[in-house]
């Protein structure tokens, strides 16, 4: 058992060194890449409408949130395959493979959390306890969801390869379908009702009330987050069961 | 006394699924949805009612020609594999060597691949770090450590991966084509090793294609043909079967 802990520590160390090996800039492109996409959206819509301090935060904060989920599926979706070589010589949970991956993927965000602070030198945000404890509760909602996604699709994956094009498009989708450089106010109530629908926006919600604008953080966002949390958890366990369920025979299928 | 028998295959069958055709495109998939259920192809059938019954401290040799289902016997005994029918018993520590260097990166240096394969073969870390000098002089490449492993040339990467792999510590040990690896001299090492493994009465199960080293190490072997065990007795009758194809 502990011999697996250290497997799951070996593979994300080694993963994490060996993704930005040979590239000039190496890791800073961890951060360097929702920073630029933050740059270009901030650019176009402060010329298309006015903003504040607040707006500027919630779409760093949403950019890098987006990441973090677009990033965790993907590298999630590719990991049974990109062990094909040790899955077909040895035997170990699978899961640790795909847990390792969603990992990377968190670290990633950490590190973007870091250039958040950093953020917060020059631009106030509101930060206090009880909203601290509803920023963690969504991350850990988020990363369950992002678990749960993982654990089905790479096993989708491995025999149907088409399953990594339509979640691009699908990531793309979530991209527009969560209000990360739009305000949900600004929609139409019935396109806000559709868009409440996609669990990522109630998370995002909680993310930034936690991280933004703290202040009035109650039981009552806590009650409002619950449902998300227990269904994401509940994903997250269906994602296991499919993937106890079908990893035995997949080796057979590389 | 009988001794219970520390791998033991009973009526082992194992199929594969060969589709005629790969149905692994979403148009194809839309086509006809209903395939994925029910995709067309045929089971082949691989390993046909195995019987085997291995004890502590045996020595046992698999030989066959390519495709008579040597490897696949090994990599169900190693738990890669699930049996279509039938059943693989395995009693106490196997650490299945059915290639050199598993998970070994050509980006990464020779020090850190000593780890990683270390540990994806399930050696402690702490085990390692204790091993590491023993492992990089056997290996003979101390000059070589801290060189990423792409800049060594194939020779020198299954040495490595032959040094690592004997450090683990087993009851079981599952070797496929991995008896001698490197140059003559380095052979030579090789064959001390399970000479070693020999005298310390540790159970082997060992496929080659050369009839030598099945002499040399082996107290009994099997002869698979077409994934039927055909012969399960002496070494030398097994390797004159193999002779004889």
């Amino acid at each position: 058992m502990s011999n697996y802990l250290e497997l799951l520590k070996e593979f994300i160390k080694t993963d994490f060194q060996l993704r930005y090996k040979n590239s000039y800039l190496g890791l800073i492109w961890i951060v360097l890449k929702p920073l630029a996409l933050f740059g270009v959206i901030y650019t176009v819509f402060s010329n298309i409408m006015s903003m504040d301090d607040d707006y500027m935060m919630s779409l760093l904060l949403g950019i890098m949130f987006i990441t973090f989920f677009s990033e965790g599926v993907m590298m999630g979706l590719g990991s049974l395959m990109a062990k094909s070589g040790i899955i077909l010589k040895i035997k170990f949970p699978r899961e640790i493979v795909v847990f390792s991956s969603v990992t990377i993927a968190f670290i990633d965000f950490l590190f973007n959390m870091i250039v958040f602070a950093i953020f917060t030198i020059f631009t106030p945000v509101v930060i206090t306890l009880p909203s601290i404890l509803l920023f963690i509760a969504a991350i850990f909602s988020l990363y369950f969801l992002i678990m749960g996604a993982a654990l089905f699709l790479s096993v989708i994956f491995i025999k149907l390869r088409d399953i990594h094009n339509l979640m691009q498009v699908v990531l793309q989708l979530f991209f527009w379908a969560t209000p990360i450089y739009y305000k949900l106010e600004m929609l139409p109530e019935r396109l806000q009702n559709i868009i409440l629908l996609n669990p990522l926006t109630r998370i995002l919600i909680a993310v930034r009330h936690g991280l933004i604008t703290g202040g009035d953080v109650g039981v009552e966002d806590f009650l409002k987050l619950a449902p998300i949390s227990l269904f994401c958890l509940i994903f997250l366990l269906f994602g296991i069961l499919f993937f106890r369920n079908r990893v035995t025979k997949i080796a057979e299928y590389f | 006394m009988e001794q219970k028998p520390i791998i033991q295959v009973r009526n082992l069958k194992k199929s594969f699924f060969l589709p005629h055709q790969r149905h692994d495109s979403l148009v194809e998939f839309l086509s006809n949805p209903l395939r994925i259920f029910k995709p067309g192809g045929e089971q082949f059938t691989v390993l046909k009612d195995i019987d085997l019954d291995i004890h502590q401290g045996e020595f046992v040799g698999i030989m066959g020609r390519n495709g008579s289902g040597k490897s696949t016997l090994l990599k169900i005994m190693a738990g890669i594999y699930t049996p279509t029918s039938g059943s693989v018993k395995v009693t106490g520590k196997m650490v299945p060597f059915l290639e050199l260097g598993v998970g070994f990166n050509p980006e990464l240096t020779g020090r850190e691949n000593i780890y990683l394969n270390g540990i994806i073969l399930g050696m402690p870390k702490d085990f390692l770090k204790k091993k590491y000098e023993e492992i990089v002089e056997f290996s003979e490449l101390e000059k070589f450590m801290d060189m990423p492993l792409k800049n060594y040339s194939s020779g020198m990467q299954v040495r490595l991966a032959f040094s690592i792999a004997i450090m683990a510590d087993a009851d079981i040990y599952i070797l496929d084509e991995v008896l001698a690896v490197g140059d003559l001299a380095f052979q030579k090492k090789c064959f001390d090793v399970f000479r070693n493994y020999k005298e310390q009465k540790k159970t082997v199960v060992l496929v080659t294609h050369a009839p030598g080293s099945v002499r040399d190490f082996c107290d009994r072997a099997v002869f698979l043909k077409d994934g039927v065990l055909q012969i399960n007795g002496s070494v030398e009758e097994v390797i004159k079967a193999y002779e004889q194809g």
